[in-house]
């Protein structure tokens, strides 16, 4: 599962985790996590509920410790944060509470001086095409509202790290797509390295260039998500025995309706595996959606 | 050219730099951008798309290297207007609707394929 090139060696890496581990109440939550985003990417971090992103994106973060290895955010460890740092990371969790007292622009004008870079024609921009009301306590926003206003606090500092903690779950569509655009253009124009998780595939596949797969606690694929579609595929080979173990095979299973096996492969050098030669295989073009259902099985 | 013409299929098994690098291939193949259009610039169709712009630069970079765009100053991306020019192969298959409507023609009129294909020998000799 590891064939996938990743970029654990890349030390000047925004983001990195090496070898992370987290137990909660006896049960592993991240094992041995090697992770690290590269600059200037937009990383979509995936897995189903419960797969241990929010607690891979709060290690990070430095909110809390993991029981082995260490994290570094922009060259600090993630446990002792520079101001410069600070001053460069925009954050949100997934569920942003802090402050709740405070009404929006109260929060606003308490943030602001932390952030030498701050742009505070965005914020005002952002709130009047949002339609949020800067007069009302942040804790009677609806999670929609909440969110958002998160999400433009995090920006507003124009941050050289962004890390959004499944951004998109309480938003509406349209305000979904104008994160998204946002998050796109921030990376294309500021160089802003970003990392946001999601079981939402689709909304990965429009603005993430690299991809990550979470499952139950491990990173099963770390890749350029453009590579990834051109190098995986899903294989027929039919038969009633189990095929033999394939060089570049992902995942595999029965599948009796068809006569045979499907099995998930990828290219060696560019080469797709020689099986896919043998009388009656067939090679079909994989979704993301597809790939991740099948490796997370 | 407007940025909206794309159509961008994010769940679909085809990258999406290839899907704009097929539909704007298709159009410029089939003249529906002549030379000398201009495309819409990265942020446009990165912001109309909400997809990442590298992944829009990726395809345009494609498409110049092919010799169907071209960057001019000032302009930013155009359709080539002098083209290199591009294997039989593909040139051979923008004449490909021109000869099925021609062949369908020939048989509705129930004449001898050897005698259509003596005239048109004769008029690609001609060049008339």
């Amino acid at each position: 599962m590891n064939a996938m090139p990743n970029w654990n060696q890349d030390h000047a890496a925004p983001l990195r985790g090496d070898r992370l581990s987290k137990r909660y109440d006896g049960k592993t939550v991240l094992r041995d996590v090697d992770f690290a985003l590269p600059e200037g990417a937009v990383l979509g971090l995936i897995g189903r509920n419960g797969a241990g992103k929010s607690t891979l994106i709060r290690i990070l973060m430095g909110l809390i410790e993991a029981d082995s290895g260490a994290a570094t955010v922009l060259g600090d460890p993630a446990l002792a944060l520079s101001d410069a740092t600070k001053e460069a990371l925009g954050y949100v969790p997934q569920q942003p509470d802090a402050l709740g007292w405070l009404r929006v622009d109260e929060m606003f004008a308490l943030v602001r001086p932390f952030y030498p870079r701050w742009d505070q024609d965005f914020v005002d921009a952002q709130l009047a095409r949002a339609r949020l009301p800067r007069d009302r306590t942040l804790a009677k926003l609806s999670p929609g509202e909440r969110q958002q206003v998160a999400l433009i606090r995090a920006l507003a500092v124009r941050p050289r790290l962004l890390v959004l903690d499944e951004p998109a779950a309480a938003l509406d569509p349209v305000a979904r797509r104008e994160l998204l655009r946002e998050i796109a253009l921030r990376a294309g124009e500021s160089g802003t390295s970003v990392l946001f998780s999601t079981h939402i595939v689709s909304d990965l596949e429009r603005v993430a260039s690299h991809v990550a797969f979470l499952h139950e606690g491990r990173l099963l694929l770390q890749a350029p998500l453009d590579d990834l579609k051109e190098r995986c595929a899903r294989l027929w080979l039919p038969g009633t025995g189990a095929p033999p173990k394939i060089e570049g095979e992902l995942a595999r299973r029965p599948q009796p309706a068809f006569g045979g096996w499907s099995l998930v492969v990828e290219q060696r050098d560019g080469r797709w595996p020689a099986a896919a030669q043998q009388p009656g295989a067939r090679l079909e073009a994989l979704g993301l959606e597809d790939l991740f259902v099948e490796i997370a099985e | 050219m407007d940025a909206s013409l794309l159509t961008i299929t994010p769940g679909a098994a085809e990258p999406i730099y290839r899907q704009i690098v097929e539909q704007l291939r298709r159009m410029i193949t089939s003249g529906q951008l002549p030379p000398g259009e201009s495309l819409p610039s990265v942020r446009d169709v990165a912001g109309r798309h909400a997809i990442n712009p590298m992944t829009v630069s990726r395809a345009y970079s494609l498409l110049e290297g092919e010799g169907l765009l071209e960057r001019l100053r000032g302009m930013g991306m155009v359709v080539a207007a002098t083209r290199r020019a591009r294997p039989a192969g593909e040139r051979m298959s923008l004449l490909e609707p021109r000869l099925h409507d021609l062949a369908r023609a020939a048989r509705e009129l129930e004449l001898p394929a050897s005698r259509v294909l003596r005239r048109l020998g004769e008029l690609l000799e001609d060049g008339e």
